[in-house]
């Protein structure tokens, strides 16, 4: 089968090198692909009501009364308050959620516009990067406003509070490339959805050792929250810096990015 | 059969696709001159969608070659849009694919399809037959060589029918190859030729209105 020429053709690259193009395709992709993943007004309102609801209905529901958490960088085992190390994990839990949301809703419903896109005469590797990027500004940005929202309900020390937000974004991060692997990869929207809450809930909440039988186990270790909450509580509640976890969190995050994009690479080049 | 006097705009050959054990296309070919409009013409299932995707090159083919004398516009028979975004953004993000200068023609062809009232609205709230309109619109954005249309005029009223017989044949003055899958036996005078689809075949016939320079299979 031979290859059509799908690209702008002699005459239409005379005309592009004569006149510079309106659009910058990175620009134009970047803009359009963060304004997909926030035109969600379902995850909106998640973030809006779900967080404060959530820290508030895990704190009355934990108090305050004293848990073991073990730091697996040190072998330290603090003796933390439970209200503070639930708010914590309640925040990568609703994130974690709302992030992937967020990302695999609209990852999945741009992948035919986005072959024909690529149809047209965008390069992959340019929507790719805009996809990226723009998983990361979500990210980040739920990350920020979960980390702002938890004063509301515990103020941690400055430091304490960034090693806080720097878990969330780390997480956060995870959860939006695990969201965009499952926008390329499953084919209904229930087994996407399924999977984020199922994989979010299991993975934060086994996090936390509040009435958790695997609580401070090394089998922790292998979950994609791991790395997130031990550098959030080491640095809040440790004075630990453990930057050797956040770059654990990151690497989770770096695998599933890499993963989905090389299934969006695959699935939306052409066939001929 | 008349030798080209030029360059096919598009060429294919021996073109084969099965689904599991159901052949689809079974050697079919297709030449189209450059200002030739063809229509294929078939029943319900014959392949008719199949073949375009694989002139698109959306689709592969399981044995068979695809040519192009230059650039292509492919309107898929679903409008592929993104419901999140305004008519004026799609015109956008196809200009940055295609490396357009300006948005002169998406905005010309708003006026001539007639929803220019919509170009602020995103797509998620428009009626079946504007997705179409845009649908059409950005398929001939770039003013491609070869277009190839899938029913296109679905959810069209009889205006913005007309609207388009007129766009095509000035899209054919100007040299355009045009391939359209069509099912409306009175617009059939429309064409220069008619591929009719057949077990997997493509058998082509030269109607009233074909000039005597159009290339046939």
């Amino acid at each position: 089968m031979s290859t059509p020429d799908l690209r702008p053709g002699p005459a239409a690259a005379a005309t592009a090198a004569a006149a510079k193009p309106a659009f910058s395709p990175f620009a134009t992709a970047l803009r359009f692909a963060l304004r997909n993943q926030t035109r969600n007004r379902l995850a909106g309102m998640l973030l809006v009501a779900f967080v404060p609801v959530w820290y508030l209905l895990m704190l009355l529901m934990v108090g305050h009364q004293s848990l073991e958490f073990r730091l697996f960088a040190t072998g330290r085992v603090l003796a933390v308050d439970g209200g503070h190390l639930t708010l914590i994990s309640a925040g990568l839990n609703a994130l974690t959620l709302i992030v992937g949301f967020a990302v695999f809703d609209a990852v999945r419903k741009a992948l035919a516009f986005d072959r024909r896109l690529v149809f047209a005469g965008y390069r992959q590797n340019t929507l790719i990067a805009a996809k990226i990027l723009s998983v990361a500004v979500v990210a980040a940005a739920v990350a920020l406003y979960t980390a702002v929202v938890l004063l509301a309900f515990w103020r941690p020390d400055p430091v304490g509070w960034l090693a806080v937000l720097g878990g969330y974004t780390v997480s956060a991060l995870t959860y939006g490339a695990f969201g965009l692997l499952l926008g390329v990869l499953v084919k209904g929207d229930l087994e996407g959805f399924f999977l984020i809450i199922m994989g979010g809930l299991m993975d934060t909440f086994l996090q936390n050792p509040l009435g958790n039988p695997l609580a401070n186990k090394p089998v922790l270790q292998w979950f994609p929250s791991f790395g997130p909450m031990q550098f959030a509580v080491g640095g809040a509640l440790g004075h630990t810096a453990l930057w050797g976890h956040l770059a654990l969190g990151l690497a989770w995050a770096a695998v599933f990015a890499l993963a989905g994009l090389l299934i969006f690479h695959r699935r939306t080049r052409s066939c001929s | 059969m008349t030798e080209p006097p030029s360059r096919p705009a598009l060429r294919a050959r021996e073109l084969h696709k099965s689904y599991g054990r159901h052949r689809v296309l079974r050697g079919a070919d297709l030449t189209v001159a450059p200002g030739e409009l063809a229509g294929v013409v078939g029943e319900n299932g014959a392949g008719k969608s199949t073949l375009l995707q694989i002139l698109a090159g959306t689709l592969a083919a399981d044995q068979g070659t695809v040519e192009l004398g230059g650039t292509l516009g492919y309107c898929p028979q679903q409008p592929v849009l993104s419901d999140s975004l305004t008519v004026a953004q799609h015109l956008q993000y196809f200009a940055a694919a295609f490396r357009l200068p300006d948005l002169r023609r998406g905005e010309e062809l708003l006026d001539r399809l007639g929803f220019r009232q919509y170009r602020d609205r995103t797509v998620g709230e428009l009626s079946g037959g504007t997705r179409q309109k845009l649908n059409l619109t950005l398929a001939l954005l770039h003013e491609p060589d070869v277009l190839l249309l899938d029913e296109p005029y679905q959810g069209f009223d009889w205006e913005t029918y007309l609207r388009f017989w007129d766009l095509v044949g000035e899209l054919r003055e100007h040299g355009t190859a045009i391939v359209v899958i069509t099912h409306l036996v009175f617009e059939q005078d429309r064409f220069d030729t008619l591929a009719d689809l057949a077990d997997g075949r493509l058998a082509v016939r030269r109607t009233s209105t074909g000039s005597s320079d159009h290339v046939h299979a």
